[in-house]
């Protein structure tokens, strides 16, 4: 691996002249009081000591909503037309670790089984630059998950702040060209110990313990004492950096419209329901488990790795307050 | 890469009023070249849709045996299949699949086939019954229960008309007590009372079972009364889908996907399943 310094005074300089250059850049923003992915026209506009932004990078390359594919109406002819690739890179910066773990999985997810078109197209023109956590707060559990606050995984290149400017490791070919299309904003350095730049995350709980517990707690019979707060409003799920669940809807007039995607949720109670009225998730409870579940079991056994990341958000933005860490720590005591 | 949400565009040949609500829509490809490259298999199913509306998820109601065409069998509920219900023959419709794992008839080679259906429940058995008709030398004897509501609720009735003539079909047609008819000649009863009723051998016989929930439900003690292995009852799921292609979530019961590694499954696999389906 190749390692390279910014000096403080140069890191501004890098951003905008990424931003110069025509790339768009994704970056923490401060509104209010929550910070948000956002892009940025300098420098300037960029949060760097932010602990976790209210919504995940995903949409980056996973949208809100999106288009599959245009129509066209011709007669008694319909014209269908792929929607345009972005001409331009975007760069995501100063993503957390965690949000760069959730990408390892989002690619296996997308990418592995029936490749997806749209989420490629994006991927492919998106430079991930991770930033190594040096604080992090009560909601934080990457460390429970198998995920260190410095972790290099789904980063392009990943930045850890030191007396010295912004340490840089250069983890793939993909960033390895742009630093080599902006070289003279970085020094060469040797390798260094990151950890005491490190933010020291807290474990809240045992993984390999839980995996143990989890898998015969279907049948748990504190499913629905544990999520009665929950009123299924999907907040966990939009926030979530490793959720991907979609509804596809189309929107149209007399001569053409599209069909879009659309981030759905299981925590809705729609979302199962039968054209009949049957629904195999009736309760709010069932959905919650079915949430949890995913998580830390389900994909474990598609994907042999875990859904969550321990990034929080689900936590923090949880309008109920309810906590995965506590509801884990629950499972782990029967 | 291609953008596996992009359908086919069919052209609906043909349709047959089945039931009140109910209609079989007969497609063909609008490009020759796509009609060239499509294939499927019986179990298999399709995302239907007409552009502005939405799209549906139906299996494939015909036969792989019978070329050049596809049909689906559909009840109207809900915005898109009422849009579908609106469209006139040599109307446009678009078309994605197919999607699923499929009956395994060549490893029902040899053996007795038992077909239980209910309701709109039939269609996707209509698909391997035809199968397995249309190469009928391979199989041994073939059975078919099938009940309704009520006798305007049977769906395919020149089929079934056709299956009744048949000498090596067995059929027998019910209809739910207070659902027959002054000249109905088939019997009257649940599925599940039938089938006790008829008492079919399971001595190297698959069944196949489609229905409502309650129906197979109540058709399952049945089977293993007569003897029948979990390994050898089939039937196909449904859960509510949107892309087909195990990524939108929403047909998932557990780590399984109705859409990928269903709808086709055995007793056996499916009450490993969490129970929520």
């Amino acid at each position: 691996m190749e390692y390279k310094l910014i000096k403080l005074e140069k890191i501004q300089d890098f951003i905008n002249a990424l931003i110069a250059s025509g790339k768009q850049v994704l970056a923490p923003k401060q509104k209010k009081e929550k910070v948000f992915f956002s892009l940025v026209g300098s420098f300037d506009e960029i949060a760097m000591d932010y602990i976790q932004t209210a919504f995940s990078a995903k949409s980056a390359v996973f949208p809100k909503c999106e288009e599959l594919y245009t129509f066209e109406k011709n007669g008694k002819d319909t014209i269908l037309h792929n929607p345009p690739a972005p001409e331009n890179d975007t760069i995501v910066f100063g993503m957390r670790p965690c949000d760069g773990a959730a990408f390892d999985y989002l690619t296996t997810f997308f990418l592995k089984e029936n490749p997806d078109y749209h989420f490629k197209m994006r991927y492919d023109k998106t430079i991930f630059v991770g930033l190594t956590c040096s604080s992090g707060d009560e909601f934080c559990f990457c460390t429970s998950v198998g995920i260190s606050p410095s972790d290099t995984r789904g980063s392009d290149l990943m930045l850890t702040k030191t007396e010295n400017g912004y340490y840089m490791e250069i983890i793939t070919e993909k960033g390895k060209k742009l630093v080599e299309q902006f070289s003279n904003f970085f020094e060469q350095t040797e390798q260094i110990d990151k950890t005491k730049y490190t933010a020291n995350i807290q474990k809240r709980f045992d993984s390999s313990a839980l995996k143990e517990k989890i898998s015969g707690a279907f049948n748990w019979e504190r499913w629905e004492e544990t999520s009665l707060p929950c009123f299924g409003c999907g907040t966990c799920a939009f926030s979530c950096p490793t959720c991907t669940c979609f509804d596809i809807q189309d929107e149209a007039n007399l001569v053409g419209g599209a069909r879009y995607r659309i981030w759905d949720t299981c925590a809705l109670g729609i979302f199962t329901k039968h054209a009949s009225g049957h629904n195999p998730r009736e309760k709010q409870s069932e959905r919650w488990r079915n949430r949890i579940l995913h998580k830390f079991l389900y994909t474990d056994e598609q994907f042999v790795t875990l859904s969550c990341v321990g990034c929080g958000r689900c936590i923090r933005n949880c309008p109920a307050e309810l906590s995965i860490i506590e509801q884990v720590n629950a499972i782990m005591e029967g | 890469m291609e953008n596996m949400y992009l359908p086919y565009r069919m052209y609906i040949e043909k349709i047959t009023e089945e039931a009140p609500l109910v209609r079989t829509y007969r497609l063909k490809f609008k490009d020759p070249a796509d009609e060239e490259k499509f294939s499927f298999k019986a179990g298999q199913f399709g995302e239907y849709s007409i552009f502005g509306e939405g799209e549906s998820t139906f299996c494939i109601a015909s036969s792989p045996t019978r070329k050049g065409y596809i049909e689906c069998t559909f009840r109207v509920a809900g915005r898109v299949t009422k849009a579908l219900a609106n469209c006139e023959e040599g109307d446009e419709i678009g078309f994605r699949g197919p999607y699923g794992n499929t009956f395994p008839i060549d490893d029902w080679k040899g053996k007795n086939l038992l077909f239980i259906a209910g309701g709109i429940g039939l269609p996707p058995l209509r698909c391997v019954i035809w199968n397995c008709l249309d190469l009928r030398e391979n199989y041994r004897d073939v059975t078919i229960l099938y009940g309704a509501r009520s006798v305007q609720d049977l769906v395919y009735k020149h089929e079934l008309e056709e299956w009744n003539n048949r000498p090596d079909v067995n059929l027998f047609t019910t209809v739910d007590p207070g659902g027959e008819t002054p000249d109905w000649k088939g019997k009257v009863g649940f599925v599940p009372t039938i089938l006790k009723e008829i008492s079919p051998s399971s001595e190297n016989t698959i069944a196949a079972v489609c229905g409502p929930p309650i129906m197979i439900k109540l058709t399952l003690p049945v089977l293993f009364e007569l003897g029948f292995k979990e390994e050898n009852i089939f039937t196909t799921l449904e859960n509510r889908m949107k892309c087909g292609i195990g990524k939108c979530g929403h047909c998932a019961v557990g780590p399984y996907y109705v859409c990928k590694d269903g709808p086709v499954i055995t007793y056996k696999e499916l009450k490993e399943l969490p129970q929520e389906y």
